[in-house]
């Protein structure tokens, strides 16, 4: 909310525009991990590994093994998303892609390691911050509402931990 | 392959979405991060500014008859699942400070700790199977389709929506305080977006919108109708009954049940005039069905009369059942995808007692006049 710089409540406004649009004319809103569900859910039924026959359904649901990922919306939305974060970055040019490739070793091991657990999160959750929270939140749904507090709760908590660890090292 | 138009729609959403995350700066992990350190409150504002902004539109459309709100995919509900993937999903959250969707922006940016995350996101994915058994106890065997908060707090859907404005409203106060804007005015006070959002929401008294004044409208009614959004594939609800899905209750609606008639194991008999006097509870998920439809179809216009709207007709009725589950007809052998795709509702249609059918059985009793293919009735 610095001076000069578009109220973020704004681009909130114009993303659920987008959301509106597309409950309108696909049915559905967005997401971003059920893509890395569908995706790897075919990968793990390719290899015969986990999600077959046997495993309990609540878990073959969560990723789906039958799901061809080009016959999946959530897979074309999420290359979308590639590419208007691509043309995006390049149209407003301020921040140089060779300058912002610069990240520490140890800064990647953690996103890697914060990915991971998002990734399981969401299976857990039926969602993550895009499908459950904003989709489900808009939509009023019971499971948003309960995903949004906590995982924000469990964020704020471990920054806060990770600050404190920082300070005594 | 998706068709064009989907594909269309689905590339369009995603630009849209990715384009907005990054102007907003969200592909960049120091807003994130200065976020959960409270002091930056872009994050919380976009999501805010979404949720109202779709909530609000999607409910309006619903009361002007221009959307029904029951055709759009809901996120499954298991609350303690929810509330354990919550705290896993909110921990990596933090050590990242990207989520999926901008770690994918952060990626497409040209940020290594973008395409670090997203490799993340994708491994935790396909590592969900090692980590089930720790988790399984806690998790419902059929998660329960999309509970609302309208039923589970008992409000109308205008007084959830003027709950959630008032908190997003309070939270852009909250963060014009922190960062010491004055654009506009004191912090506490409301902005004109802020207050046509709640007066958006408030509205929505008069128009009655959302699911539990929702297709009340006559025109959302023939919409749902229409769409057939109202109905449940017989394999669908054969799933739900074996999975044990909680809340189902399944009502048989046909005249003249006796002892031997067969019915849907779990439902239980009533007649149309007894529906208008049944008790549901807002969790319960109610399926009608008759002998093809017609029945069952009176029936839902009835329960949505009454203000109990979760509730289903199962497609085609009996006669769908019978087709569907207790004799589906395998593909030919040689489609092996098809046959792959068959492995399921084959084991189901054992489970209910049923007798599948292979292709050529199916095809030396079928009559030669009749078209190929499954035969669809459509009599509600």
């Amino acid at each position: 909310m610095n001076a000069g710089r578009t109220n973020p409540l704004w681009y909130g406004v114009t993303l659920g525009m987008v959301m509106l649009a597309s409950f309108a004319l696909a049915g559905r809103g967005i997401g971003a991990s059920g893509a890395f569900a569908v995706t790897g859910g075919r990968l793990l039924a390719a290899a015969g590994v986990g999600t077959g026959d046997t495993a309990p359904p609540a878990l073959v649901e969560r990723l789906p093994g039958d799901v061809d990922p080009w016959d999946d919306w959530l897979v074309f939305e999420v290359l979308g998303v590639f590419i208007g974060g691509a043309i995006a970055a390049r149209v407003a040019g301020s921040r140089p892609v060779s300058e912002a490739v610069r990240a520490a070793p140890e800064r990647q091991l953690r996103t890697f390691a914060g990915g991971t657990l998002m990734g399981l999160g969401a299976r857990l959750a039926w969602g993550c911050t895009s499908g459950l929270a904003l989709t489900g939140g808009a939509l009023l749904a019971t499971g948003a509402w309960i995903f949004i507090p906590i995982a924000f709760g469990a964020a704020i908590l471990v920054t806060r931990l990770a600050r404190q660890g920082a300070r005594h090292a | 392959m998706l068709e064009a138009r989907e594909t269309a729609i689905a590339l369009g959403t995603g630009v849209a979405f990715g384009a907005i995350l990054q102007r907003a700066g969200l592909g960049d992990s120091r807003v994130i991060r200065g976020q959960l350190n409270g002091t930056d409150y872009t994050v919380v504002l976009v999501m805010f500014g979404a949720i109202c902004t779709a909530m609000l539109g999607v409910l309006w459309a619903d009361a002007l008859g221009w959307m029904s709100w029951r055709t759009l995919a809901m996120p499954p509900t298991d609350l303690v699942a929810q509330a354990l993937g919550a705290i896993v999903f909110g921990g990596g959250f933090g050590i990242a400070a990207l989520c999926p969707g901008t770690a994918c922006v952060a990626a497409a940016s040209g940020r290594r700790d973008g395409l670090s995350a997203v490799a993340g996101v994708f491994v935790g994915t396909i590592a969900t199977p090692l980590v089930w058994p720790a988790f399984a106890g806690a998790i419902l065997p059929a998660p329960d389709e999309g509970r609302r908060l309208t039923a589970d707090l008992g409000l109308p859907a205008w007084g959830v929506a003027t709950i959630i404005v008032a908190l997003a409203t309070v939270g852009a106060m909250l963060a014009r305080r922190a960062s010491g804007s004055r654009d506009g005015g004191a912090w506490w006070q409301p902005r004109r977006l802020e207050i046509a959002g709640l007066t958006l929401a408030m509205a929505l008294a008069v128009a009655g919108a959302g699911p539990r004044g929702g297709t009340s409208s006559l025109t959302g009614l023939a919409a749902a109708i229409e769409r057939e959004e109202d109905h449940v594939e017989p394999i669908a609800l054969a799933r739900w009954i074996h999975d044990g899905k909680q809340g189902l209750r399944i009502i048989d609606l046909r005249d003249g049940l006796d002892d031997s008639t067969y019915i849907i194991p779990g439902a239980s008999p009533h007649s149309l005039q007894e529906l208008t006097k049944l008790e549901f509870s807002p969790d319960e998920l109610v399926v009608l069905y008759s002998d093809g439809g017609a029945h069952a179809a009176q029936g839902w216009v009835l329960l949505q009369m009454r203000g109990v709207t979760n509730a289903r007709v199962l497609h085609d009725g009996m006669a769908g059942w019978e087709d569907e589950v207790l004799s589906p007809v395998a593909p030919p052998a040689t489609d092996t995808a098809a046959a792959a795709r068959f492995r399921p509702v084959r084991e189901l249609s054992l489970w209910f007692g049923g007798r599948p059918l292979a292709a050529g059985i199916a095809d030396a009793f079928r009559d030669p006049s009749e078209p190929r293919g499954r035969r669809r009735r459509r009599t509600c």
